[in-house]
């Protein structure tokens, strides 16, 4: 949350999701250039400089295509949110090992070149006219070039200052990365296969991202749009204590309806940190708690708790008879709303 | 100049004009815009490398943050109906550059005796 900037805000959550993503990685390089060589279509021999290239290349594959993954299964099953907690780190750790495969491919094949590694990597195939043969190089800069990005970007301090859609949107590059990592491993190592694992696993990678994506926009809950001053959220009977009812309102945002201690409030959709859906959240002391993250709102004024100072905007609620109808016009974040009560 | 060296050259400027950003955002401007930077410098450093790629992203927000610009809904409005088109755009570029590296492959000549094409010591 908020207060002061800092490099990290460690908490042991965090520590804990950080120490088993590096055993992880460890694990995978250890076992990638220990136990699988012949597996991995190395039987002709090639030197440990290459070799090490292509083990944190194919990390770096698999990093991604598990952080692609997670998007998508927390939207279907809640029980993967953990996961999506700390996603950024992960990011930020597959720029890593990305970059250590980059270095790796410029210290043994551009090692000599004359104006330097970049420019080697640049000139070195220049036959864009064509599939076969084509320098997949370049899939490969796109690629790195955009999880570069990400990575730069993903301290708070991008969030709050280019706001969260704007944030958002610039990490959809995520979908182009792994397009482009699919292009570099289709159009290069997959070139040269003796045997087909490789050439299976990249298949079911990109099966896996592609096929996820496709079922959680499929599933994602579709709401009528309402119009007029006043919408109706639902009956009193509706709701459940501790859990809000979401609505879609005629400008296209969303309004969660919360029910707490008898009483409704109701307070934007969109969490103020990455506009997580607040209204998946649950009350917990008082406060709604976004499922991404953990942010916590107070849904009466739609306030953090001091010392943290995020804040989103609350809406105007009114009862006729059992009907709890929502005003589509927002307050201004942090505005203290006065809860309706159901009975 | 070719083009790799003129793509090499603008980068070096694209860069230098960042990192000219990044002095004066990160020692002035940053202050100004954002109340939770103020008195906080440790993190400042992991700024950089944003700002020396993504520098006139910086300069439009700093400016829009300088002039109050915006609605404050225009924080609060996710891009959830993107995910659907983002999903069909890269299930298809997946299908199709893995079918167009799939095709392009060839048969690796095991078994085939080597040719010698040109005289030997030539």
């Amino acid at each position: 949350m908020s207060v002061k900037y800092v490099p990290v805000q460690w908490n042991p959550n965090k520590w804990l999701y950080n120490a088993a993503m590096l055993g992880g990685v460890t694990a995978f390089l250890w076992i990638f250039l220990y136990i699988t060589p012949e597996a991995l279509s190395h039987e002709r021999p090639i030197n440990p400089q290459i070799h090490n290239a292509r083990a944190f290349g194919a990390c770096a594959f698999v990093m991604l295509t598990v952080i692609l993954c997670i998007g998508p299964l927390a939207r279907l099953d809640a029980r993967f949110l953990p996961l999506l907690y700390n996603r950024r780190h992960f990011g930020v750790m597959t720029c890593f090992v990305a970059l250590t495969h980059v270095g790796f491919i410029l210290g043994w094949y551009f090692a000599f070149s004359s104006q330097g590694g970049l420019y080697g990597l640049l000139t070195a195939n220049t036959s864009y006219g064509q599939v076969a043969g084509f320098p997949f190089e370049a899939f490969g800069i796109l690629a790195l070039l955009c999880l570069m990005t990400l990575a730069a970007t993903s301290h708070d301090f991008w969030l709050k200052f280019l706001t969260p859609p704007v944030w958002k949107g610039l990490h959809y590059l995520i979908y182009p990365a792994y397009a482009a990592l699919i292009g570099h491993l289709a159009l290069g190592i997959l070139q040269d296969q003796q045997n087909h694992v490789l050439t299976a696993l990249v298949i079911a990678s990109a099966a896996a991202v592609g096929g996820l994506h496709l079922i959680a926009a499929l599933k994602a809950p579709r709401m009528p749009r309402l119009a007029g001053e006043w919408v109706a959220v639902g009956r009193t009977s509706e709701f459940t204590e501790g859990r809000a009812r979401i609505t879609l309102l005629p400008s296209g945002d969303r309004v969660a309806t919360f029910l707490m201690d008898g009483t409704l409030s109701a307070i934007a959709n969109a969490c103020a940190h990455q506009n997580g859906p607040l209204g998946e959240g649950r009350i917990l002391d008082c406060l709604v708690t976004c499922p991404w993250h953990g942010f916590q709102y107070d849904v009466r004024n739609g306030r953090s708790p001091a010392p943290f100072t995020e804040r989103v905007p609350t809406y105007n609620l009114r009862r006729t008879g059992d009907l709890i109808e929502v005003q589509t016009a927002p307050n201004p974040p942090g505005t203290p709303t006065t809860p309706v009560p159901v009975t | 100049m070719d083009f790799a060296a003129l793509l090499l050259t603008l980068m070096e400027i694209w860069l230098w004009t960042g990192a000219a950003v990044a002095l004066v955002f990160l020692t002035w401007g940053i202050d100004r815009i954002d109340p939770d930077a103020r008195g906080a410098y440790v993190f400042r450093p992991l700024m950089v490398p944003a700002i020396l790629m993504l520098w006139p992203l910086v300069l439009w927000r700093w400016a829009r943050l300088e002039a109050k610009a915006g609605t404050f809904m225009a924080r609060y409005r996710p891009l959830r109906r993107a995910h659907p088109a983002a999903a069909v755009l890269l299930c298809a570029a997946m299908a199709l550059l893995l079918s167009m590296g799939l095709s392009a492959r060839q048969d690796w000549p095991a078994g085939i005796a080597p040719v010698q094409i040109s005289e030997a010591g030539e």
